[in-house]
């Protein structure tokens, strides 16, 4: 079982102190939950959702007691790489959506996916890629506008600007 | 053989573009982030108005089928489950892929597919009647126990411990619950936000949770997204088709596992994937190289969900209980042609039913074809495409694609913010499969905890409620055995071990 301590040969072997605060952030976050809970008025609101946040707890608590007196295997992922263009991948998809009601999705979605691009672009721009990427984004973001608009019929915004 | 006349009626040159047209369409559908099958199906139900029941439900069959195949392709190439019945391949299809074997997988999983959509149409075609009333013997807290067998076993089986599985299903569930509720219109955990007030779409969750994460460490390298260990011609079937004769036993039990737990309506198509995986990896020999890219894993849970389609029609046409959300769709179609559905419609109206099943094998043959050649396509569009265009393409379908689902920009806010969120929780061993599980099933579990709980508590036999029908009590004895068959396993291999030394 990938599970097992025995199997799990692609994880770290450090010990889990990542995962015993992250156990302790969802603690707080179920007790937020629970209090949360207290402004509901019918039973049927919060009866399921308290049993959920209690085992929540327990599971978080056993967590943290397992990486305590038997420290293992994290299990976490090491992620190498540029975090840099992480965040900006992560800011130009944010940044494309909160605009899309003002200035519409087109013109969003054709200026997060010419940002993207460049985020991930690590060849040298050559000229024939200087021309030919951008004219290649542009088409993708027309045939998807068309499919989305002209057949399958979803309203997209056409934002505050064009209105 | 049931009505051979409505065979040669399903094979006129009409029908087969209808179910070629369909399966094209559902396949490519399927294979779009954020394009479900339901909306596929909804989107031509107006096209569907001038023809004959029949021929309109072989097209909406054929596009339903197409589209749970297609939903293999995001799992296996890019880690993103396309509809949520998909989980699973991911946890053997991507490994595979990441190794160069990403071809032999999308083969596989058609051939897998195929398989299980004709023993899921076999299901339907011979055993409807007598396999419905199983889904009659589900009540709500057999619901709600079924929900938490299927978090218990994703928890059990994703990678990580089983704890950190089980805190990822609680959060999962937690996700549910936000926004309106559903039994009482409360306001529940939005913390005063309006953008959290419409709740968390599942399918934009799922895609954030499992999409956002790829594409954040797609960008930060300049390595290729997928290795490629040969060249890229074929389809690699000969090697597929003996893989599958090899183990097909394993396609078998997995397609009727697939069709038997489809029957029951909401929860079938998610959990059916997952039990013929748990199943597939308990009677493997290679039961270690399960969730590192064991072919036999995405062999079990393509054949499982394909069989689904089959077995959600079951309840769907004889009760008029709708097995998935594409199901209700057709049903609404249905009944807007004028075929009542129930426990007489197969005699008052088995003219269109069996010309439809027969449709809808003769749609599952037609995915062998044209499943092979767009799962090429697909394969060497993602390994010959450049990282810069690869990425904002992805990139682009996941916001367009949460967004159409309900026309909302918060959906695609959250799918945003539940990506990093989940990218985080996978650095510290979290896998995102139990928390959109979690999300999934959430409704489900607390309609029936809650309906349960109400009459439990009206009169006086709360425990008797949860603990005392023979259904909920199996599905209880399973839960345990998922929880605790790593426990039993290692203990029966040291017993053996330490009996073999003497």
């Amino acid at each position: 079982m990938p599970n097992e301590p025995n199997d799990m040969d692609s994880m770290t072997t450090k010990s889990d102190v990542a995962g015993t605060a992250m156990a302790g952030v969802f603690i707080l976050l179920a007790a937020a939950a629970m209090w949360d809970t207290t402004t509901m008025v019918d039973a049927d609101s919060y009866v399921f959702p308290r049993a959920v946040l209690i085992a929540m707890i327990v599971f978080c608590g056993l967590l943290i007691v397992r990486n305590l007196v038997r420290p293992g295997p994290s299990g976490a992922n090491a992620s190498a790489g540029s975090s840099a263009r992480r965040v900006l991948l992560v800011a130009a998809m944010l940044g494309s959506t909160a605009l899309m009601p003002v200035v519409g999705f087109f013109i969003a979605g054709l200026g997060a996916f010419l940002a993207i691009m460049m985020v991930a672009m690590y060849d040298p721009w050559t000229p024939y890629r200087r021309i030919v990427y951008p004219l290649a984004c542009a088409a993708i973001v027309v045939v998807f506008y068309i499919l989305f608009t002209r057949v399958l019929l979803v309203p997209l915004p056409s934002g505050l600007l064009f209105d | 053989m049931p009505g051979l006349e409505y065979l040669i009626a399903a094979l006129t040159p009409f029908h087969i573009m209808l179910a070629l047209a369909g399966v094209v369409a559902g396949t490519i559908v399927g294979s779009l982030p954020g394009l479900t099958a339901t909306m596929a199906v909804a989107v031509l139900i107006p096209i569907t108005f001038s023809m004959e029941p029949a021929s309109a439900l072989i097209l909406m069959g054929a596009i339903y089928t197409g589209a749970i195949y297609g939903g293999a392709y995001a799992a296996i190439l890019l880690n993103t489950p396309g509809t949520p019945s998909a989980i699973a391949t991911t946890f053997d299809g991507f490994p595979m892929a990441k190794r160069g074997d990403g071809d032999l997988a999308v083969t596989l999983a058609c051939i897998a597919s195929v398989v299980g959509g004709l023993v899921g149409a076999a299901f339907l075609l011979w055993l409807s009647p007598p396999l419905a009333k199983v889904a009659l013997a589900f009540g709500s807290v057999e619901y709600f126990w079924l929900a938490m067998f299927g978090l218990t076993m994703i928890s059990a089986l994703s990678q990580g411990s089983l704890l950190k599985g089980l805190i990822g299903a609680c959060f999962g569930l937690l996700l549910s619950f936000v926004g309106v509720a559903e039994i009482s219109a409360d306001v529940r955990f939005t913390f005063g936000s309006r953008t959290l007030l419409g709740g968390i779409e599942i399918v934009s969750a799922l895609i954030g949770l499992y999409c956002i994460p790829v594409l954040i460490d797609m960008v930060a390298t300049p390595d290729r997204h997928l290795k490629v260990t040969h060249k890229t011609g074929g389809f690699r079937l000969a090697e597929a088709l003996a893989f599958s004769w090899n183990y097909k036993f394993n396609l078998i039990r997995s397609s009727v596992i697939g069709t038997l737990v489809g029957i029951l309506p909401g929860a079938g198509g998610s959990i059916a994937g997952l039990v013929a995986y748990s199943e597939a990896r308990r009677a493997s020999k290679n039961s270690k190289d399960f969730g590192h890219g064991a072919p036999e894993g995405v062999q079990a849970t393509e054949s499982a969900n394909n069989a689904t389609v089959g077995g959600g029609f079951i309840p769907t046409l004889v009760l008029g209980i709708p097995g998935t959300p594409p199901d209700a769709v057709i049903l609404g179609a249905l009944l807007i042609q004028g075929v009542r559905t129930g426990p007489t419609l197969f005699t008052d109206n088995g003219s269109t039913v069996y010309t439809f099943i027969y449709g809808l094998f003769l749609a599952t043959l037609l995915m062998l074809p044209t499943g092979l050649i767009i799962g090429r396509y697909a394969y060497r569009t993602i390994i010959t495409v450049p990282k810069s265009m690869l990425v904002p393409t992805v990139a682009f379908m996941t916001i367009i694609g949460s967004y159409s689902i309900r026309n909302s920009v918060s959906d695609v806010m959250i799918m945003i913010a539940l990506g990093v969120v989940g990218w985080f929780l996978n650095r510290f061993g979290f896998s995102p499969s139990p928390i959109v599980l979690g999300l999934i099933l959430g409704r489900i579990a607390e309609q029936g905890f809650v309906q349960a709980w109400t009459i439990g508590a009206a009169t006086d036999e709360l425990p008797a409620m949860f603990f005392g029908r023979p259904i909920s009590l199996a599905i209880i004895a399973f839960i345990l055995l998922s929880l605790f068959y790593p426990l039993i396993r290692g203990r029966w291999a040291a017993m053996r071990s330490s009996t073999d030394a003497e």
